[in-house]
């Protein structure tokens, strides 16, 4: 191998982790917001789920109603079984989409 | 054959008669006792690895997975008290029985179920800090002679069919409409934190991940394997907590 290839495999590969580095920094900072999340069905207000709102929506901010049954919020861990939801059958969040009662 | 092989092999195997010399304390017969121990024990078996293999219990059908781990059991008795460790080659019993060959992928997807137990069970290690990392940006000469140690929980999967789509689909509700299950996929599994995480990575990258795991240096392992994203191959490593060293080769060889 050349002097010169040798020299521009160096720079890629500095250019590669450089930018891995800061590619990884960013889903670091987002992993990180998420690890004490969880989702919780059915206590987001209307517009303000995070996501899943059923088949033919993309998802974050399309709930119809508040406290959609199918809808999920992301919320402290531990804290969705307590949160109040109108339309869940235990009358709180619950960790999967669930029925709405009438 | 021993007192006590004789006892194990009828422990297994309920073909065999219950070994002699067995006396019950209420004076009931050994032998409906016995029976009812060798059921327990079998039964835990097979629950033990239903608990290792979730996945495959979902693909066959409970009674499907009862009487193949069952088959198992009988020929592969456990050789520690460790029962995460057992089932270990569950899958190349899979792979050659008869009735499971209707599923051709159920092999992979139980050998990316062991992965994960073995990535969950593998050693801590502390992963390199960005800075650190960063810090092997100073020489750019040094770089393709760096080796990487990556996380002892890391592993790789290469499978004929798409074991990550089929495996990931059974998390929530279970359906595989929409995959192509001969569409074949490189895993990459590995324990972040005290999470056990599956990826689906191109060929290139997981010939790279496994030259680097063999020792190779950056430059080798980069060159050895078929094209790939290098930047987002090393991302995913760095993101996931997966490096753990690195070694310059020139400085201490």
């Amino acid at each position: 191998m050349t002097a010169t290839t040798r020299t521009l495999s160096a720079t890629a590969l500095v250019l590669a982790l450089g930018s891995a580095l800061s590619m990884a920094a960013v889903s670091t900072v987002q992993a990180a917001d998420n690890s004490n999340m969880e989702k919780c069905f059915g206590v987001a207000m209307k517009g303000h789920n995070d996501c899943a709102a059923g088949a033919g929506t993309t998802c974050a901010g399309t709930a119809k109603m508040d406290h959609q049954a199918n809808a999920w919020k992301l919320v402290p861990k531990g804290t969705c079984a307590t949160t109040e939801s109108k339309t869940s059958p235990t009358g709180f969040g619950q960790m999967e989409a669930f029925k709405a009662k009438a | 054959m021993s007192n006590h092989a004789d006892f194990a092999a009828a422990l297994i195997d309920p073909e065999r008669p219950c070994p002699d010399g067995l006396f019950s304390a209420n004076g009931a017969d050994p032998a409906s006792r016995f029976a009812v121990y060798r059921n327990n024990v079998q039964s835990s078996l097979i629950n033990a690895l239903a608990d290792s293999y979730p996945v495959v219990v979902q693909l066959v059908g409970d009674e499907f997975f009862r009487a193949m781990a069952g088959v198992h059991v009988q020929g592969t008795p456990p050789r520690s008290p460790l029962m995460n460790d057992y089932g270990h080659d569950f899958a190349d019993f899979i792979e050659g029985f008869a009735p499971a060959a209707s599923v051709p992928y159920l092999a992979d997807v139980a050998r990316l179920e062991r992965l994960r137990v073995i990535a969950y069970h593998a050693a801590d290690a502390q992963p390199l800090g960005h800075e650190q990392i960063a810090a092997a940006l100073v020489d750019p000469q040094a770089l393709r002679d760096l080796t990487v140690e990556l996380h002892p929980s890391l592993n790789l999967l290469d499978s004929a069919f798409a074991v990550v789509a089929i495996w990931a689909a059974h998390q929530q509700e279970a359906t595989l409409a929409g995959i192509d299950l001969n569409h074949g996929q490189h895993a990459l599994v590995l324990r972040n934190g005290l999470d056990v995480e599956v990826f689906a990575i191109d060929q290139g990258a997981s010939a790279f991940i496994q030259n680097l795991q063999n020792g190779q240096s950056l430059m080798q392992a980069l060159e050895a394997a078929p094209a790939f994203d290098l930047s987002q191959t090393l991302a995913l490593l760095i993101s996931r907590n997966a490096v753990t060293h690195l070694h310059n080769n020139k400085v201490s060889p």
